[in-house]
This record gives C-alpha cells, sequence and structure tokens, in this order.
C-alpha cells in the first residue's frame, strides 16, 4: 500500500480537530472519514475559527500549493478577522515544589484581539488568594514587592476566585459555542494554566481551556503570510519590548495611579500592541489606537483618554452596526454569534474611545515624526 | 527549640548536657541521618552547605570512597591542584620586580609534629540508634575514651592518636538502662595534609573559641559579653571574628579577621508594642507584618539567627506543642525547664520561621515557632541604613584602623594562648599556637598614564584627576546630535551645566555640540514618550535629567535605549547639577563618562605584549526572576586594551556557573578580527564572582568552553589562553609596620608567598588606597595558563590593567575588564533584565 500519511492535508487535520465536538453535538463520527459531511461547511467559513495550534494549518514553502495569490489572500482574510484572546494571571510568587499550592493567583487581564481591530475588548480582575500557606508569606511578600506590589492580604480590590473565574468565562465565551484558544507568552504558561485548574477547581466549574503560546501565534501568522519560519530570535525581539511600558491606558488603574510597571492586563495589551506594530503592518492594515496607543504620540492629547466602562451591550451592538466595521461584520457571521448580547460582567472593558481614531493616528503620527526617526521604523517595519 | 514539626523520639533526655554537643563535625553519614534535626545541628551543615551545590563532594580527595563526606565548600576548593600542570611555576611561582616590603598578616603559625597523623574511624551501633545526640553522648562518655582528644558526628570518629586495636567493641547502657554495643573501626589514617584534616582543625578552633565565651553565628564567631553600645541609636555590637584554618604555601596556619554582628537593642515584642501605641489596634497586624517579616532575629538563650517567615497570630505562649517524644508541653514551661527563662507576655503570637533544608531534596521545610519576647532584631533595616548619623555611628566603630584590628588580633591570640581549656584542648590535639606571621612582599613600580600628547607620572596612583586635568583624553568623537530630555523644574540649571559641560569638554578634547532640550512632565511615561519621539537614527546620545531617583525613571529609560532603541544613554540627576560650587568636577565625571559611552578612549598604560586580548567575565543575580543569572563578558578589541567589545546574557541556572562563554569568545574573536586583521596572539581571562567551592566547575566547565572557540578561531596557531579567577573577598590582610604603629600596605603591594597556597598559582594584590579603615588585598588564582608568561609579568600585567577603568581616575581594586562585566551585569539585572542590544556591544554604554 502507498504511504497514506502523505495523503492527510490540512482539512484532514481539520477534521480531526472538529471530531469530538461533534461527538459532543452527538453525531456518530468514528473516524475522520465520518466526520467530513459535518466539517465541510465549517471548512469553507475558516475564517471564523481562531487560529488554532497555527502550524497545522500550514503548508511548509516546499509543498506549496500552485494557487499562490488567491490562497494568500483568502487566509489572509481569515487571519485578519481570527480573534484571539490573549490571558495573564499574575501570583504572589512561586511556591517550591513539595507544596501542594504552587501558585497564589492576585491579578487576572485578557485581552481580545484581532489583527484588523486591534483591542475589541479586555478583561481584568484582582483576586482574592486565599490563605497564604503558613510560613511562606515573606516569600510571597518578596515576590510581590519584586514585580506587581499587589498586596498580600487585606487588597480591597481582590475578588474571590469563583467570581473571577466567572467573569472570565463571560468575557470569552459569552455565548454557547466554540470555546476559543486563549494565548500567553510561553514564559508564563505554567503559571496561568495552573492559576485557571486551581480557580476551576475552587469554583467547581469544570472547563479545560486550552492555552496557547503566543510565540506559536506569531510563528503560525507569519508562517501563513509568508510561507516560511520566523526565526525564534526575531519573534522574541518582536514580543519583548520595552517601549509601551508607560504607555497610557495600558495599564490597569490601580496599577497605572502607583506607577507600577507590572501589571497582568499591560502584559497582553502589550503583545496586542507587538502583534499590531510588528505583524499587523505586514498585512496593510492601519493601526488605529486599539492596535497601539497612538494617543500617546499626537501632541494635542495628552490627557489620558478614560477608559469607558462598557455598562450594556447597548453600545457594542451599535458599535457593530456602525458603517465603519462593515468589513468585520460580513467577513465573519460566526464573530456576531460572539459578540455578546447580555450584561458584561465586572472587569469587561472596551476601549471604544480609541477605535475612534481609526485612520488618522498613524498619518498624523508619521508626519508628526517624519525625519526617518526611528520610531517610524519601529512602524513600518 | 520549640514546636519542631518532626520529632525524634529518642529524646530521652536533655541532651544539651551530654558532652557530645559542641562536636561540630560538618560531615554526615548516609544511613545514619536522622530526620529531624535541630537547628545546632542544622547551622552546623549549613557552614558546608550553603552556596553551590554544582560539584558533587565526592570529587575531593580521590581516597574517599566508602562514605559521602560532605566538606566545607572553601576546603574544596583547596583539593583542586592546578599549579603543578604548568611547569613554568611548578618550581616558583614568584615574581621579582619591585621594592621588598616587610609585612604583617593576620595569619598565625600553627604548628604540628611532623609525624602528625589523623585516624578516622567508623562507628556502628548495635541496636542501631536513630538519634544523633544520643550516638555522640554514648561515645564521648565511654571512659575508654575519655581521653582522646575526638571529634564525632555520629558515624565518623577522628582522633589524634590511633587506638591499639584496629576494631575495638565498646559496651555500654542509656540513661533507660538498655545496653549498646558499638564497634570502632579504623578505616582511614590521614596525614596533615589532607583536606579532611582542614576540617577538623577548623572543628578544634570551634571549639576552642566557645571556650573564649564566643558564639557562632552564620559563619563567623562573636562575644556577646562584651558588646559595643550605641545607645542613641538602640543599637549594639557584638565583636568577632571570622576564622580560618588552612595550609598556606609552606605550613598550616591559622587566620583571623575581625568581624561585627549589628544588632538592635529591642525585641520584637517590644518592637511590637511601640508600633502599636504608635498606629492603634485597627491595622496593627497588618502592618506588625509589614514591618518584621523578612527581618532577620536572634534568640540570646542559643544565639541562633532566624528569618520571620510568618506571624502566627492564633497561637499564644499558654499553648502547646508537641515534643519529640510525643508529650504535649507549653511554650511557658518548655522556656522555663529548657532555658530556665520565664516569659512575660502570655498573649504575645508567635513568629514562624521557615527552616532550610539542608539537602536539596525538596523536603518539605521545617517550621520553627519563636517567641517575640525573646527575639531581638538584627542587622539594620533600610529605613536604618538611609539615616546618616546611624550609619556614621555605626562606621566609627566598625571601620578599624589597621593598628585597631592589629591590636584586636593580638588580644585573641593572647586569649587563646592564655585560656587553660583553650590551651588544653591544642595540646590535646598535638596543635601548637604560634605567633603572628610577618612576610615579605614587593611594591611594584608605578605606571604612566598615556594620554593624547602627554606622558604622565601620577602623584598617587589612588587618583590622578588632578594630574590629567589638562590632557587630552586619546580619541573620542565629537558630540553634535545629542538630546537632552529633562523636567521643567530643572530648566533652570541647564544652561550653567551645558556651558561647563562644553568648557570642560574642549580643555579635554572632546566636542560637545549644542544638543536639542526637551521640557517635559514629570513622569516616567512622558519621559519615555518624549525619547520615543525624538531619538532618531543620527543621535548620538540622549542625556535624561532626572527629577528623583525613583528607579521607573532610570529602569524604563536604561531599557528602552538599551534594547528597544539602541542608542548611549546619560542619566543625571536634578539634584546633582544643583549642587554650584562642584559644577566643574560634575561636568568633568560627566564628560568622561559620556566620551566613553559614545567610544572613546580616556588613556592607556604601556603594555609590552602585542596582541594581547584581556577579558573580563562576572555574574550577577537577577532581581526579578531568582532563577535567572547575568553573565557578563567584556573583551578588549584592540591591543592598547582601550576599546572593549560587551556581551552579556541571561542564564535560567541557580549556579553562576556561566554557559555561554564559547559564543561570547567566538563572539569576541570575530570582533578582534574586524579590528586588527589577525587573531590575538595572547587571551587572558579574568574571571570575577566565583564562589566557594566553585572553583573545580570553573575549571571544568567554563574553561574548556574558551578553549574550544579559542581552537575553532580558525587560525594556523592558536592564541594562547590564561584563565585568572578573582575573588576580592579573602582572609588575608598586610600591613606595613612603621615606627612602631601599623598602617595599610601601600597600593602596588604584591604578595606572592607565604600567603598563598602550595597547590595553586595565586598571588595577592592590592590596588585599592584606603583613607579609613584597612584595605583588603584582592586574590588572584592562575588557573589556566598556556601563556607561559612569567610570574611577574603576570602580576605586572594585572596590576596595569587596574589603572584602565574609565569611570574612575584611579587604581581600582580589580583588572578594569572585571569591573566592566560587573557594571554591565548589575545594569541588566537591576533594570534591564533582558540582553542589550548587540549595535551597543562596542561601546561603555553602561557606565
Amino acid at each position: 500500500m502507498p504511504n497514506r500519511r502523505a495523503s492527510r492535508n490540512a482539512y484532514y487535520f481539520f477534521v480531526q480537530e472538529k471530531i469530538p465536538e461533534l461527538r459532543r453535538r452527538g453525531l456518530p463520527v468514528a473516524r475522520v472519514a465520518d466526520a467530513i459531511p459535518y466539517c465541510s461547511a465549517d471548512w469553507a467559513k475558516l475564517v471564523s475559527t481562531p487560529l488554532r495550534k497555527p502550524g497545522k494549518f500550514i503548508p511548509k514553502p516546499c509543498f506549496s500549493p500552485p494557487d499562490m495569490s488567491s490562497l494568500s489572500l483568502k487566509s489572509d482574510q481569515a487571519l485578519l478577522g481570527g480573534i484571539f484572546y490573549f490571558l495573564n494571571i499574575y501570583s504572589h510568587g512561586e511556591l517550591p515544589p513539595h507544596c501542594e499550592q504552587r501558585f497564589l493567583p492576585c491579578e487576572i487581564g485578557c485581552v481580545k484581539y484581532s489583527l484588523q481591530e486591534g483591542i475589541m475588548a479586555v478583561f481584568h480582575s484582582f483576586i482574592n488568594p486565599g490563605e497564604i500557606p503558613r510560613g511562606f508569606r515573606f516569600h510571597c511578600q518578596a515576590a510581590s514587592d519584586s514585580t506587581h506590589k499587589i498586596p498580600i492580604s487585606n487588597f480591597e480590590f481582590g475578588h474571590d476566585q469563583a467570581t473571577v473565574l466567572q467573569n472570565f468565562y463571560k468575557f470569552i465565551h459569552p455565548n454557547l459555542g466554540n470555546w476559543p484558544s486563549i494565548y500567553c507568552k510561553s514564559d508564563d504558561r505554567a503559571r496561568v494554566n495552573w492559576c485557571l485548574k486551581r480557580m476551576a477547581r475552587v469554583s467547581e466549574i469544570r472547563q479545560d481551556i486550552e492555552l496557547l503560546t503566543v510565540e506559536d501565534l506569531v510563528v503560525g501568522i507569519y508562517q501563513q503570510k509568508f510561507l516560511k519560519e520566523p526565526s525564534k530570535t526575531w519573534v522574541r525581539s518582536l514580543l519583548d519590548v520595552a517601549m509601551w511600558d508607560y504607555s497610557s491606558n495600558t495599564r490597569c488603574k490601580w496599577h497605572e495611579e502607583h506607577d507600577i510597571l507590572f501589571c497582568a492586563l499591560a502584559v497582553c495589551k502589550k503583545i496586542a500592541y507587538c502583534i499590531s506594530n510588528s505583524l499587523a503592518t505586514l498585512f496593510g492594515i492601519q493601526l488605529t489606537g486599539a492596535h497601539i496607543p497612538l494617543q500617546d504620540y499626537e501632541a494635542s492629547n495628552s490627557v489620558t483618554p478614560k477608559m469607558v466602562v462598557l455598562d450594556a451591550g447597548r453600545y457594542w451592538n451599535q458599535r457593530v452596526e456602525s458603517p465603519g466595521f462593515s468589513h468585520f461584520s460580513c467577513s465573519n457571521q460566526e464573530q456576531r454569534s460572539n459578540t455578546p448580547s447580555d450584561d458584561y460582567p465586572s472587569g469587561v472593558k472596551i476601549p471604544g474611545q480609541n477605535s475612534h481614531a481609526r485612520g488618522r493616528g498613524i498619518t498624523r503620527l508619521l508626519e508628526s515624526i517624519s525625519n526617518s526617526s526611528s520610531s517610524i521604523h519601529k512602524f513600518s517595519k | 527549640m520549640p514546636a519542631w514539626v518532626s520529632r525524634d523520639p529518642w529524646r530521652v533526655s536533655s541532651p544539651r548536657t551530654c558532652p557530645g554537643t559542641d562536636r561540630a563535625l560538618t560531615l554526615e553519614s548516609k544511613g545514619s541521618k536522622s530526620k529531624s534535626q535541630t537547628a545546632e545541628e542544622r547551622e552546623v551543615q549549613d557552614q558546608g552547605q550553603d552556596g553551590n551545590k554544582g560539584v558533587s563532594s565526592g570529587d575531593v580527595g580521590s581516597t574517599f570512597v566508602e562514605k559521602s563526606v560532605k566538606i566545607r565548600q572553601d576546603c574544596m576548593d583547596l583539593g583542586v591542584c592546578t599549579r603543578e600542570k604548568w611547569a613554568h611555576v611548578r618550581d616558583s611561582k614568584t615574581g621579582s620586580s619591585g621594592i621588598p616590603v616587610k609585612l604583617a598578616t593576620n595569619l598565625f603559625n600553627l604548628d604540628l609534629p611532623q609525624d602528625w597523623q589523623l585516624y578516622q574511624y567508623h562507628v556502628t551501633y548495635i541496636p542501631d540508634l536513630a538519634s544523633r545526640r544520643l550516638r555522640i553522648a554514648l561515645l564521648y562518655n565511654h571512659s575508654k575514651l575519655s581521653n582522646h582528644a575526638k571529634a564525632f558526628d555520629g558515624t565518623i570518629l577522628f582522633l589524634s592518636q590511633k587506638l591499639e586495636e584496629k576494631v575495638i567493641e565498646l559496651s555500654t547502657e542509656t540513661q533507660r538502662g538498655e545496653t549498646v554495643k558499638m564497634t570502632v573501626t579504623l578505616t582511614r589514617e590521614l596525614p596533615s595534609s589532607s583536606p579532611m584534616c582542614i576540617q577538623v582543625f577548623n572543628i578544634i578552633f570551634k571549639k576552642i573559641l566557645k571556650k573564649l565565651s564566643m558564639y557562632q553565628i552564620g559563619r563567623n564567631f562573636y562575644k556577646p559579653s562584651e558588646p559595643v553600645e550605641i545607645p542613641q541609636h538602640k543599637l549594639s555590637l557584638w565583636p568577632g571574628f571570622a576564622v580560618c584554618v588552612s595550609h598556606f604555601e609552606r605550613s598550616l596556619l591559622f587566620g583571623a579577621d575581625v568581624s561585627y554582628k549589628v544588632l538592635r537593642n529591642e525585641t520584637v515584642l517590644e518592637f511590637m508594642t511601640d508600633l502599636c501605641y504608635k498606629i492603634g489596634t485597627s491595622c496593627f497586624t497588618q502592618m506588625c507584618e509589614q514591618q518584621l517579616i523578612g527581618l532577620i532575629v536572634l534568640t540570646r538563650y542559643n544565639n541562633k539567627t532566624y528569618r520571620v517567615d510568618d506571624i502566627d497570630w492564633s497561637v499564644k505562649p499558654t499553648h502547646t506543642f508537641q515534643r519529640r517524644d510525643g508529650s504535649e508541653i507549653t511554650y511557658i514551661d518548655y522556656y522555663r525547664q529548657q532555658y530556665n527563662i520565664i516569659l512575660s507576655d502570655l498573649n504575645q503570637p508567635v513568629l514562624v520561621s521557615l527552616l532550610k533544608s539542608k539537602r536539596n531534596d525538596n523536603t518539605e521545610p521545617k517550621i520553627v515557632h519563636l517567641i517575640p519576647e525573646l527575639c531581638f532584631l538584627t542587622g539594620l533595616a533600610g529605613q536604618a541604613t538611609s539615616d546618616f548619623q546611624l550609619m556614621k555611628a555605626v562606621a566609627e566603630e566598625m571601620r578599624l584602623s589597621p593598628l585597631g584590628r592589629q591590636q584586636r588580633l593580638a588580644r585573641l591570640a593572647d586569649d587563646i594562648q592564655r585560656n587553660k581549656d583553650a590551651r588544653f584542648e591544642l595540646e590535646t590535639w598535638g596543635l601548637h599556637f604560634g605567633s603572628q606571621m610577618s612576610l615579605t612582599g614587593r611594591v611594584l613600580p608605578s605606571e604612566k598614564i598615556l594620554m593624547q600628547d602627554h606622558v604622565c607620572q601620577p602623584m598617587s596612583a589612588a587618583d590622578w584627576s588632578k594630574d590629567i586635568r589638562t590632557c587630552k583624553i586619546l580619541n573620542v568623537q565629537s558630540l553634535n546630535k545629542w538630546l537632552i530630555v529633562c523636567s521643567n523644574r530643572a530648566e533652570n540649571v541647564i544652561e550653567g551645566f551645558l556651558s561647563c559641560l562644553r568648557r570642560v569638554g574642549s580643555s579635554m578634547g572632546f566636542n560637545v555640540g549644542y544638543p536639542k532640550i526637551i521640557k517635559v512632565q514629570e513622569n516616567t511615561a512622558a519621559f519615555l514618550r518624549a525619547i520615543q519621539q525624538h531619538v532618531d537614527l543620527h543621535v548620538q546620545l540622549v542625556m535624561c535629567i532626572l527629577p528623583s531617583d525613583q528607579k521607573n525613571y532610570y529602569d524604563s529609560i536604561k531599557k528602552y535605549l538599551s534594547s528597544d532603541c539602541p542608542v548611549p544613554s546619560q542619566c543625571v540627576l536634578s539634584r546633582t547639577l544643583n549642587k554650584q560650587g562642584m559644577m566643574m568636577s560634575i561636568a568633568t565625571k560627566i564628560a568622561l563618562q559620556m566620551s566613553c559611552k559614545l567610544g572613546g578612549e580616556l588613556w592607556a598604560v604601556e603594555i609590552p605584549l602585542k596582541s594581547l586580548m584581556v577579558v573580563g567575565i562576572d555574574t550577577c543575580k537577577d532581581t526579578l526572576g531568582k532563577q535567572v543569572v547575568v553573565v557578563g563578558f567584556v573583551a578588549s578589541i584592540n591591543p592598547r586594551i582601550t576599546r572593549w567589545f560587551s556581551r552579556c546574557i541571561l542564564q535560567r541556572t541557580t549556579t553562576d556557573i556561566a554557559d555561554c562563554l564559547k559564543v561570547f569568545m567566538t563572539g569576541a574573536l570575530k570582533e578582534w578580527y574586524k579590528h586588527n586583521h589577525d587573531l590575538p596572539a595572547r587571551i587572558i581571562v579574568y574571571r570575577d564572582g566565583v564562589g566557594d567551592g566553585q572553583l573545580r566547575a570553573v575549571i571544568e566547565y567554563e574553561v574548556p568552553q574558551l578553549l574550544s572557540s579559542v581552537a575553532e578561531s580558525g587560525s594556523k596557531t592558536s592564541s594562547r589562553l590564561s584563565v585568572i579567577v578573582v575573588r576580592k573577598k579573602c582572609l588575608p590582610r598586610f600591613f606595613t609596620e612603621m615606627n612602631r604603629t601599623v598602617q595599610n600596605a601601600p597600593v602596588g603591594t604584591v604578595v606572592d608567598s607565604e600567603a598563598t597556597r602550595p597547590e595553586w598559582y595565586d598571588f595577592y594584590l592590592i590596588t585599592k588606597a584606603a583613607c579609613r579603615g584597612t584595605v583588603s588585598p584582592t586574590h588572584y588564582n592562575v588557573i589556566y595558563d598556556d601563556n607561559g608568561l612569567k610570574p611577574d609579568h603576570m602580576q605586572r600585567l594585572t596590576f596595569k590593567l587596574c589603572h584602565l577603568y574609565y569611570n574612575w581616575q584611579g587604581l581600582i581594586s580589580i583588572p578594569a575588564p572585571c569591573q566592566y562585566a560587573h557594571k554591565l551585569t548589575y545594569l541588566v539585572a537591576q533594570s534591564i533584565h533582558k540582553e542589550p542590544n548587540l549595535e551597543l556591544a562596542n561601546y561603555l554604554f553602561y557606565l
């Protein structure tokens, strides 16, 4: 028999990934062939699924498909509309391996992001870490002091873990349907994963969230666009920049007020900025205030714009229906179904004002810092 | 010790009364180790345990086979013999140049009979006893051994005299009336040169110092009975010594250096009461935790130190805890019975301390409960260290002049010789405490400082800033396009400063153009934004006038300008620029620093070796992640040794041993090739930041990395390599005797005999002048030497390199490349936390 493996294409893997979900829906699928009829529709609108384990979908350059231009166009669109969630959870240090409790989650930050839209919504909350294991108070205090400086006890803004987790789930998964993939930096993955599991156990909510790394995502997007793998150093340098550290409207209110650099929300937002700055530009997207903190670079607008707390879905609907977002709504059906119709839980914010800056910020910016400044090479890399 | 989590069932009587408690072996046998250990035992092992675990102790002394014997880390280094490999130093490692000078030391002769030997025995018990204390007590109390000088850890017994038979069976009875059979078997006879003996000698001296009523706290010994009080700051200082017995070049020597323990005359309970009065009860517990947790306390009843890890508010002294034998006892009763201490406050909480696990095996740490009333605060809190008056008072007491130091040493020697018990202990072991040793060192000829068109012979090598004031620096590009970012408030000082800077710049040959001045609001974000907006490819340097020394400003600016957008930066506090009287000297320092950051060369010294590359390596722990070590590597890239190539990497390990040297070395050789179109004939690497016990790891792990990159560099005759381990912390001190008083040895003093080690190619060099206090020499240990330079040349080259640190117009205590590497790693570990951009590698951007 010829090598059957060779016939496994992207579609095969796509279907394979869908099988568990189909089974959950009660469909009789034993193997890939059974599942194909149920998946073809989804395949057609692949645009709607967030990029999962990007490497799997992407053909290696050596056997690149014949019609490159159309494919690249199609996948471009899929990528542009694809929604990613960037997540980070801070802990009061890491306890030694013999302890049952390895981390004490104290802050969670998450942003909803697409290349096209930039940051679409943010979620942030402080978490009550619970009782500190006896004898580890110094250890935890020292860890906190050297990073996020969140008080280890009696912190007025800390919410209990069950509430935070519920709100977080509402944020990433407002309606029934697929759970999105969540991305975090590879260095933080073990901690974030542990904290999520811990919080789920405490609050008795069973939901396994797939936690992927931002580094893989960047590699995936890059591969999709250029059909070659970027260097690890490039990816690391892309994600690890200091230029946004003190940008306005990046840290959470508490960390901003106390001028503390380490903030879980800021980590997520900075991932979004970095990806926007380096990758979105490759797709020819005009950067908006939702992509990077443009307002910082507009001399006239030196006052930090207030964060708008979204109180109801009313605002969201308005936003989706406004003509400015037409490409967004037509490109993607499921995205719409993902949009929240009910109240956002506390901690969720939509940076609404920033999106008004679309299309004018970057040009103004480029004018204001012309003369081949080094900032420019950052923006147009 | 109250409230041990795990307890020893064998604790039958108060073991403190048995003579075995003063044993102090840092030996550990695998089989008999009981699970629970007291703090006393713990501390005994600590001395051999902290620091790096990278090297297994089994390496030391090839004869140790049957037991895993733990050896003190510094003793482990002594087992590393590097000198015999190098023919040119096998017979003599002394230099010749310079004027001989007679030096007094803090080392004392320790005489042993010629044929002195140590006998090692192995002891087994039937029935097997788990308790080390009991094992020790039974052995010590046996009549057969009572007349012998001995050291015993529960399994291994050391005697200075041989027992009649090879195997001896002894029988004894416990207090419970059980009969125990002890079998003592001779396992080894050790000559006095064995590293094992050194360890036993150190144990003997621990006993002796105890007899002089000195107590071991940490590694050093202190005398609580003669405190120096500083009542106005509620402080007392316990005088004491750091001691060490070791084989030096020709004989066994005892070294002692003065040390102080800073204690606060305040118990934790008093501190808590004070705090409660001050802030009230509402947020008392919170404040208390905030202020106390992390501090080190000392319990005077046993002179042990603990870190406060937690406070347990639910436990009171009236509560009970379980003793080892399972019985319950209240804290009150425990302290009355054990130490005859009556607790007065029955409502105080208890402090919780985690004991460090001795073995690195992730077992659960033991928790100890301490009573605040009995805990004294030690050390100085952060607040106190910024109190100028307090620090001055402490420094006045602690910073001893050479004479004061000499007097203290003489008294210690006197005490050891006069004390009957101490003398008896020494005599039973066959040791004789001799006189203070003096030796002959040499003062190397002073170096000339080469400037652009002037050769300057400085009046004092310690500081030649006055001598070169009118001289032009070797080479620097002019500064045409640069920025000053300052807050609105700092505006008024800038004009004055700038004109000063331009004036001093032009006199040293550094043309400073007029900068673009950007005024911003006083916050970090505004500074960073202004830099991001205005820095372009042509900007040569950014100067930031910082409104305060808040770490945020410095960190964010350095982080952005060292990695994201590589441009040299100079941060100045606006407070500094307000000092009108000192403006000229401030401007000079800043101008020198700025010219270095632009790649300028300030001065040189005469280096007779052509085509020599010198390298400095240092490590530093990152302040954010405890698991991250920053390794810095700085290599010279021109024969005159005035231009440097600096690289740095963040390494995820717990040891200080560098992984990445191959990459660094290859990079440096490429850089050298680019500038000189050839490879260097010689490479000399100075490695700083090597801790106790890591010497072998450096030799076996780091040197091969360097060698392989040199070998692969591609030329027909590969460069010859030497590696020198630099240590600033070392015990010996050297004084010159003059007119019946003693003074610090002059700069340039080299010591390459007597105080050095026979198994190493090493020397001491004093390259720092101390106007107050006592100067300490730097120890250089040449662990690899392909170059075969004469020891004299190696010493002089090292001395020359101490002149080349551009941030200080004078000699420094270590070779310049090491200091550069230190500065680089410090900046990265403190502020940047990531690798600096490679584009900056050719500039001293981190000064």
